[in-house]
C-alpha cells in the first residue's frame, strides 16, 4: 500500500469469527489504515454502516443472521462502494466470477495477511484513484489525474496507450504484471499478436520516467515473463 | 438390432437341414422295410424260374424239382399256353376252378397284366408256349396300367424341385403362423437388454408371449437404477462431507497462517522465534494447499466438477501461473527461469483455464515443497507432434529411478480400493493427472536436464 489518503478511507469489517474480526482488524491497522469498523453480524454491519458511510466493505459470506450477498444488496441501497468478500468455500468463485453480484473481489480462506491488503490497496486505489496524488519513481513523479509525468521539473504528456499500461503496472505495484495482462489492458480481449507493440510502448515509458532507459530503476523487465512497476514507496 | 434377422436365418437353416435329414432317413427305413420283406420272392423271377425248370420231353412237359419246390413254397399254380393253338398243355398246383383250358390272344394279355379268377398271374416265356404262373387270390396287388408320359419323366427334377420348394414354402408359413409373435416379442426385449448393457434405464412393454422376461429386463434395469443411484448418493455424500470438513478447516487455518505470517514480520522478536513462525506459516500453506486438492480431487474422481470447454493460450497461462507464483514468493528461493522459445507467442488448446492453472501451480508446489533448501525452477510451452507440452523443472533433489518408476505405478491412495499403507505420494500429482485426463491429455514425469525432477502436461493441441 501506498497512500496514505486511501488509508484514511472507512473499512467495514464484517465476519461472524471473532477471532478473525480482530486479526483482520490487527493486520489493517498495523499496515497504516486508520478507520476500520467492525461488525460480526448483517444486523450489526447494517447499523454500523448507516451510522459511518464506509468507504469499502470486507463482507464474510456467510454469517449468523443471513449471508454476504444479500448484506451486500442491502448497503449498496445506503450507498454505493467497493467489496471484498472473505470465504470459506473455494466452489463461491462461481458466484464471484460469475454475473451481476457486483463485487469487486474476493479472496479464500485462508489467506496471508499481504494477499489481503493487496486486494484491498488494488480495490482502493481503482475506485478512488480520482483522488490520487503524485507517484513518486526514482526518477520522475507520475501524475496519473493529467495522464502526465514530471521528470526534472518538465512536464511530459502520456499518450493514452501509455497511460492505460503504467496504470496497470500501478495498480500491481510492485508485482510481475504478465505480457498478456498488459496487452489485454491496453488492446483489450483479443490480445494477441501485440507483444512487440507492447515492447515499443514500454520503450517510449521508460524514455519518459527513467533517468536512464537503457538502465531502467523503476519499470523492470521480467524475462520472457512480463514488467514490474517499483515505486519509491516501495524502497 | 441385427438379433431377429439371425433367429430367422438360424430358423430356416435349420428347417432345411432337418427336411433333408427327414428324407434320407425315411429312404433308408423304407428300404431297410421293404428288403425284409420276402427278400427273393420277387413273382416275375417266379415266374421265369419256373419257365426255365419246365422241360419239353418226348412225353409231354417236366418240371424240375426246383420248379416244383417254388410252386410247394408260394402255393401258386402253372399253366403252359401252347404257341399258336392257345391250348393249355401243361399244368401243375392247385388250379382255381373255372380256368380256361384255351385262351385268346385279348385274354393272354389281360392275365399278363392283371388276374385270372382273382388270381394274380405273371407270364414267363418257355420252351414251346408262355408259362403262366398264379398266385393264390390276395397274395399280390398288381398295378395294372404303369404308363407314363415321357415329358412328365423328362421333368421329374424340375417337379421334385418345386415340390421341395413348396414344402419348404407351406413349413415357413406354418413356423411363422405359430412363431411369429415370439420374434415379434423378441426384438423390443433385445432392444431393451442393449440398452441395459449401455446403461440406460430401460422400460419393454409386458405383453405377449414373452411377457414374464420383459418383466424381468424392466425388474433388473430398476434394480441397476437405484443401485446407481446409491453409488452416486455415497459418492456425493463423500464429496460433500471432505467439501465440509475442508471448509470448517479453512477459517481457523486464516488465522493460524494470519498471526504466523505478523510473527514472521515482527522485528521485536528473537530470530529464533521468527523463524519458528516462518515454519509455522510455510506449513499451514501447505496445509491451505492440501486442503484444496483434497477437494478437488475428490470432485474429479466423482466427476462433480465442471470442466469448460474454452480456447485458451497455453503461453500466456503458464505465464499468468508463473507470475502468480513469483509474486506470492515471499523469501524468492526459488527464482523462475522461462524457457519457452520467443517465437511462440501462442499455444492455443481447448480448455478449463482455473483446471489448468491449478495443474501448474500444483506443479510448481511440488518443486518448492520437495526443495526446501530452495532451486531454481524451469517453466516452458512447447509444441510438438499436434500436441501442446507443458513443462514445469527444476535443478532440485529430483527422483531417482525407482521413486520415478513407482510415482508411475503405484495409484493415489484416494483413487486406491486396495491396502493403502504404501501408496502416499502427494496428492499435488493426482490431481494433475486427473485435470490432464479431463482435457484428453497424458502427464509425463523423468528427470530433469536440470538436475531436478521433470513433468510435463502434453494436451492435444486445439483449432487455430
Amino acid at each position: 500500500m501506498n497512500h496514505q489518503y486511501l488509508k484514511n478511507k472507512r473499512i467495514l469489517l464484517v465476519d461472524d469469527e471473532p477471532e478473525l474480526l480482530h486479526m483482520v482488524e490487527n493486520i489493517l491497522q498495523e499496515e497504516g489504515f486508520t478507520s476500520i469498523y467492525p461488525a460480526a453480524s448483517v444486523r450489526e454491519a447494517l447499523e454500523t454502516a448507516a451510522r459511518v458511510h464506509p468507504e469499502m466493505a470486507v463482507l464474510d459470506v456467510m454469517l449468523p443472521d443471513g449471508d454476504g450477498f444479500s448484506l451486500m444488496k442491502k448497503l449498496r441501497e445506503q450507498g454505493d462502494y467497493p467489496v471484498l468478500f472473505l470465504t470459506a468455500r473455494g466452489e463461491d468463485e462461481d458466484k464471484f466470477t460469475g454475473f451481476g453480484l457486483g463485487a469487486d473481489d474476493y479472496l479464500v480462506k485462508p489467506f496471508l495477511p499481504r494477499e489481503l491488503l493487496f486486494r484491498i490497496g488494488a480495490i482502493l486505489y481503482r475506485s478512488y484513484k480520482g483522488e490520487n496524488p503524485l507517484v513518486q519513481l526514482a526518477a520522475s513523479q507520475v501524475d496519473f489525474d493529467r495522464a502526465q509525468v514530471i521528470r526534472n521539473g518538465e512536464i511530459i504528456p502520456l499518450t493514452a496507450k501509455e497511460y492505460e499500461l503504467l496504470s496497470a503496472l500501478y495498480r500491481n505495484e510492485g508485482r510481475i504484471v504478465t505480457i498478456d495482462a498488459l496487452c489485454e489492458a491496453a488492446w483489450g480481449d483479443n490480445p494477441f499478436g501485440y507483444e512487440n507493440s507492447l515492447m515499443a510502448h514500454i520503450r517510449r515509458i521508460r524514455e519518459k520516467i527513467e533517468e536512464n532507459p537503457s538502465h531502467p530503476q523503476s519499470l523492470l523487465t521480467v524475462k520472457g515473463l512480463g514488467y514490474k512497476l517499483v515505486t519509491e514507496d516501495r524502497r | 438390432m441385427k438379433t431377429v434377422p439371425k433367429l430367422i436365418r438360424r430358423f430356416v437353416e435349420t428347417l432345411i437341414v432337418s427336411s433333408v435329414v427327414l428324407v434320407v432317413v425315411n429312404i433308408v427305413l423304407f428300404l431297410f422295410m421293404v428288403t425284409r420283406f420276402e427278400p427273393n420272392a420277387h413273382p416275375y423271377s417266379s415266374a421265369e424260374n419256373v419257365a426255365a425248370a419246365l422241360t419239353k420231353q418226348e412225353d409231354g412237359y417236366r418240371l424240375s424239382k426246383e420248379g416244383a419246390g417254388i410252386l410247394a413254397e408260394t402255393g401258386a399254380w402253372a399253366i403252359l399256353i401252347a404257341d399258336g393253338s392257345g391250348q393249355v398243355v401243361w399244368s401243375q398246383g392247385p388250379l382255381p376252378e373255372g380256368i380256361p383250358q384255351t385262351y385268346s390272344l385279348a385274354q393272354v394279355a389281360s392275365l399278363t397284366r392283371g388276374y385270372l379268377e382273382d388270381c394274380p398271374t405273371y407270364p414267363a416265356a418257355a420252351e414251346g408256349g408262355l408259362l403262366v404262373l398264379g398266385f393264390p387270390a390276395g397274395s399280390y396287388w398288381k398295378h395294372q396300367w404303369p404308363s407314363w408320359n415321357v415329358e412328365l419323366i423328362a421333368s421329374v427334377p424340375r417337379i421334385l424341385l418345386t415340390w421341395i420348394i413348396c414344402n419348404i414354402l407351406v413349413i415357413f408359413l406354418i413356423y411363422l403362423a405359430a412363431n411369429g409373435k415370439i420374434v415379434k416379442s423378441v426384438g423390443p426385449l433385445v432392444s431393451g437388454i442393449q440398452a441395459l448393457a449401455r446403461g440406460e434405464q430401460v422400460h419393454v412393454p409386458e405383453r405377449g408371449l414373452l411377457s414374464e422376461i420383459a418383466a424381468s429386463v424392466n425388474r433388473t434395469s430398476d434394480i441397476l437404477l437405484s443401485k446407481n443411484r446409491e453409488i452416486r448418493r455415497k459418492d456425493l455424500a463423500r464429496a460433500n462431507w471432505i467439501a465440509g470438513v475442508s471448509h470448517d478447516i479453512r477459517t481457523p487455518l486464516s488465522m493460524v497462517m494470519g498471526y504466523a505470517a505478523g510473527m514472521e514480520k515482527e522485528e521485536g522478536l528473537p530470530e529464533k522465534f521468527r523463524r519458528q513462525a516462518a515454519a509455522i506459516r510455510r506449513q499451514s500453506q501447505r496445509m491451505k494447499n492440501l486442503i484444496n486438492d483434497l477437494n478437488l480431487a475428490s470432485k474429479m474422481e466423482y466427476n462433480m466438477q465442471q470442466v469448460k470447454t474454452e480456447p485458451v493460450n497455453a503461453v500466456a497461462l503458464l505465464r499468468r501461473a508463473v507470475v502468480d507464483f513469483i509474486n506470492t514468493d515471499p523469501e524468492e528461493k526459488y527464482p523462475v527461469e522461462w524457457e519457452t522459445p520467443d517465437a511462440l507467442s501462442v499455444c492455443r488448446i481447448m480448455g478449463d483455464p482455473d483446471l489448468l492453472s491449478r495443474a501448474i501451480f500444483n506443479l510448481i508446489q511440488n518443486c518448492v515443497n520437495h526443495n526446501e533448501q530452495g532451486c531454481t525452477i524451469y517453466a516452458g510451452v512447447e509444441e510438438k507432434e499436434g500436441n501442446c507440452r507443458i513443462r514445469i523443472d527444476d535443478d532440485g533433489v529430483g527422483a531417482t529411478r525407482e521413486e520415478l518408476e513407482r510415482l508411475a505405478g503405484v495409484p493415489h491412495y484416494m483413487v486406491c480400493d486396495q491396502n493403502t499403507r504404501e501408496q502416499r505420494h502427494g496428492l499435488g500429482l493426482l490431481i494433475v493427472r486427473q485435470i490432464a485426463r479431463a482435457h484428453q491429455g497424458s502427464v509425463e514425469i523423468g528427470a530433469s536436464v536440470h538436475g531436478g525432477f521433470s513433468v510435463t502436461i502434453v494436451l492435444p493441441l486445439g483449432l487455430s
